[in-house]
């Protein structure tokens, strides 16, 4: 009796199963066909979407998103036959895990040919760590130096390094004062305990030091810390000049709004991230005017093309979106120029070109060039200041779109 | 009864043997092996949580520590003295019996939330050393494994395979030392110690002895594991191996949704949580920002409700309602 009870319920779990499996083992034929069909390329964007993160991750995404859409409108990639730019977007989280993860299941379940992402620097060395040993290229503007000093082959960093930024933050800043008449003496850092925070940190300092000036306060917060209050109390006393804080969005803006509730008026100098977003005049009001900050690039520099960003999305496109939008057209002039979607052309073409023209224009420089760790040796950072609910480009004056305000 | 275990016996050799000849069906270098060696390697972690918490009701919320410090000791003797991570995960092991020793004399006396509670601080605090002793673990910025020729002794391989044997291997081991301490007389007292500590000391049972031994056991073997993801992954930094949400919830979310205190539940647990968790990013995390996580919280929330139990209870619920059914 028992046995041929069971017999029918054991074949359709057989059943199930081999048309699961069936279906499973087809997938990825089908998927592989229809872009044949379609004379697609798939270009993988690994974003932050969820998390702390995620509007830096949705910004860049659109970024991505503006120009895939514009050169598909355009024809396509003309070398290979006007195949269209499909992207495949994933949500890497916050966590380095999920990001490999899902580089991994882009490469293998949807052919990308180059993947893009990931804003966060340790989300994007995860992911390279996986598109290194794939052999696949990967595009990203995350700053840490790490990034490009690994010895990989297969990435490519269009933005200039955080050491690099850091000090950059600092001489800007020593530029700008000098040019309103003050000699800096004494200054401020105060940093957020990231990857992010504690490189840029240290380029201030050592920036500090060729310079001459005294650190009097160097203080590492938490990030999402809580009470900024006593950091503040803290500045005040220590007798700066200028400080220098680098966070993300959220601890900005309460640094900003407690400094100048408790009338501490003295210049703040922001490093990127969190200081050169809508989001930071939206949440900040009047307080936000006149803050500075470094940024690896600014919209201003070419707004023929970043308004088309505005026009879109409706806000103006943010350094990590022209960034992003950035890689994703030197990834498209890559393959115009080596016919092909093959790793080994691709990265031949990406370290012995210089990629003018496109969005490459909108970078300092006016042109992308790796050198052969991947780093992009034209981009250099300008420091922007925020001047009626614009970022203005202040310094270096070769690139500057406005003089700078400095109130000491 | 003989028969019954002869067949069990049987059906985990061929269980097993399938799991051992698994890789050969998949895309050595593809994604669905790495997503099999994260749920072997998180079911290993789970069940590590399981031998203390399973058995004992001590429910610790700062494994985690355990997990970095063994992460951290093989690569850092990796990269300064060049040392191979096998002898490297044997240091991380000691290192974390000696660091759930320490924080098992001050937590031993606490219960239910309160030792939580005291191990998800530890947890925390060896996070804010990582990120603060730069010097020595390269701070917030994380730490890489170094490029080496893929070779066993280093611990490196070109594809995913190894890695997979690698993680079966490491869920084999902490599954039979688990089967082993629950047979044993640990896990007798361990259990004496769940139902009722005061009953348990009162009968003779050294609970604090008890206590630490298991929690050192656990230590050890997750320390061990933390050496396993560092090599596997080849990056990492404080906030992911010290991580709450990433390492040490998730550890014990897995045990508890998979039947808390078996030696299947946190399989079966790994088995559905971490494949899930991917399954929502690959059909959703495109559509729109953040529904991916939305979609995993959703759907995790809805077993707990289901079963809060876990899966092993859910098991043999559905096997009494089909025992009643087929009887005439």
């Amino acid at each position: 009796m028992k046995p041929s009870d069971r017999a029918p319920r054991s074949l359709n779990r057989r059943q199930v199963l081999v048309a699961g499996a069936a279906g499973a083992i087809a997938a990825p034929y089908l998927i592989r066909d229809a872009v044949a069909q379609g004379k697609a390329v798939n270009v993988g964007v690994i974003m932050p979407l969820s998390g702390a993160n995620a509007q830096f991750g949705i910004n860049s995404r659109n970024g991505v998103e503006l120009v895939a859409d514009e050169i598909n409108a355009a024809g396509g990639i003309k070398a290979l036959g006007g195949a269209r730019i499909n992207l495949v977007v994933a949500d890497s989280t916050s966590n380095p895990t999920t990001a490999a993860n899902v580089a991994q299941r882009l490469l293998t379940q949807n052919d990308v040919v180059a993947i893009i992402g990931a804003f966060a620097s340790s989300l994007t060395i995860a992911i390279s760590e996986v598109t290194e040993r794939r052999g696949v290229p990967l595009f990203t503007m995350s700053f840490s130096d790490q990034i490009t000093s690994r010895g990989f082959e297969n990435i490519f960093q269009v933005v200039a390094k955080a050491s690099v930024l850091g000090k950059a933050q600092f001489d800007g800043t020593v530029a700008i004062a000098a040019t309103a008449g003050q000699k800096l003496e004494k200054v401020a850092i105060m940093y957020e305990d990231t990857a992010y925070g504690t490189s840029q940190a240290g380029g201030l300092r050592a920036g500090a030091k060729a310079a001459g000036v005294e650190v009097v306060m160097d203080d590492a917060y938490p990030l999402g810390i809580t009470d900024v209050t006593p950091l503040i109390n803290k500045l005040r006393s220590s007798g700066a000049q200028a400080v220098f804080p680098v966070s993300y969005l959220n601890d900005s803006l309460q640094i900003i709004r407690s400094m100048r509730q408790q009338k501490v008026t003295i210049p703040a100098i922001g490093g990127a991230a969190g200081y050169v977003i809508p989001d930071f005049e939206k949440g900040l009001g009047e307080y936000a005017e006149g803050v500075l900050s470094i940024s690896p690039a600014n919209y201003d520099l070419d707004p023929a093309l970043t308004d088309r960003f505005r026009k879109r999305y409706g806000y103006f496109m943010v350094h990590e979106a022209l960034e992003h939008a950035v890689c994703m057209d030197v990834l498209a002039q890559a393959m115009e120029k080596a016919k092909s979607t093959a790793p080994e052309a691709l990265r031949k073409v990406l370290h012995g070109t210089r990629f003018e023209g496109g969005w490459t224009k909108a970078m300092t420089g006016g042109a992308v060039q790796f050198d052969k760790t991947g780093l992009n040796t034209l981009s250099v950072p300008v420091m922007v200041q925020w001047r009626n609910k614009e970022l203005v480009t202040v310094w270096p004056s070769e690139y500057a779109k406005g003089k700078a305000v400095w109130t000491n | 009864m003989n028969r019954s275990t002869l067949l069990r016996g049987l059906g985990l050799a061929v269980l097993l043997a399938v799991a051992v000849a698994t890789p050969f069906l998949l895309d050595p270098r593809g994604y669905a092996i790495r997503v099999v060696c994260l749920a072997l390697l998180f079911a290993a972690m789970a069940q590590c949580w399981n031998i203390v918490a399973g058995l004992a009701n001590q429910v610790s919320l700062g494994h985690a520590a355990f997990f970095g410090i063994g992460a951290y000791t093989s690569t850092l003797l990796l990269i300064h003295f060049g040392l191979s991570p096998w002898l490297g995960m044997l240091v991380g092991a000691v290192l974390g019996g000696i660091a759930a020793f320490l924080i098992s004399l001050p937590t031993m006396r606490l219960k239910g939330h309160y030792f939580a509670l005291a191990t998800l601080a530890f947890g925390e605090v060896m996070r804010v050393i990582a990120n603060s002793w730069s010097g020595l673990t390269g701070g917030p910025v994380g730490i890489s494994v170094p490029f080496a020729p893929p070779s066993f002794a280093m611990m490196q391989f070109k594809e995913t395979r190894p890695y997979y044997w690698l993680m079966l291997a490491a869920l084999v081991v902490v599954t039979l030392v688990f089967v082993a301490i629950r047979r044993s007389k640990l896990g007798y007292r361990l259990r004496a110690i769940k139902e009722n500590a005061d009953a348990a000391e009162v009968i003779g049972v050294d609970t604090t002895r008890t206590k630490i031994t298991a929690a050192v056991i656990s230590g050890m073997l997750t320390a061990c594991l933390g050496t396993l993801y560092a090599q596997f992954q080849f990056f990492f930094d404080p906030d992911t191996v010290f991580g709450v949400a990433s390492i040490s919830v998730r550890m014990a979310m897995i045990a508890i949704v998979g039947g808390i205190g078996t030696a299947a539940g946190p399989i079966l647990g790994a088995f559905f949580v971490i494949p899930l968790e991917e399954f929502a990013n690959d059909l959703f995390s495109s559509r729109a920002a953040g529904l991916s996580q939305l979609v995993f919280g959703v759907l995790l929330i809805g077993v707990i409700l289901i079963e809060p139990r876990g899966f092993m209870a859910l098991g043999s619920r559905i096997r009494r309602l089909f025992g009643k059914g087929g009887r005439p």
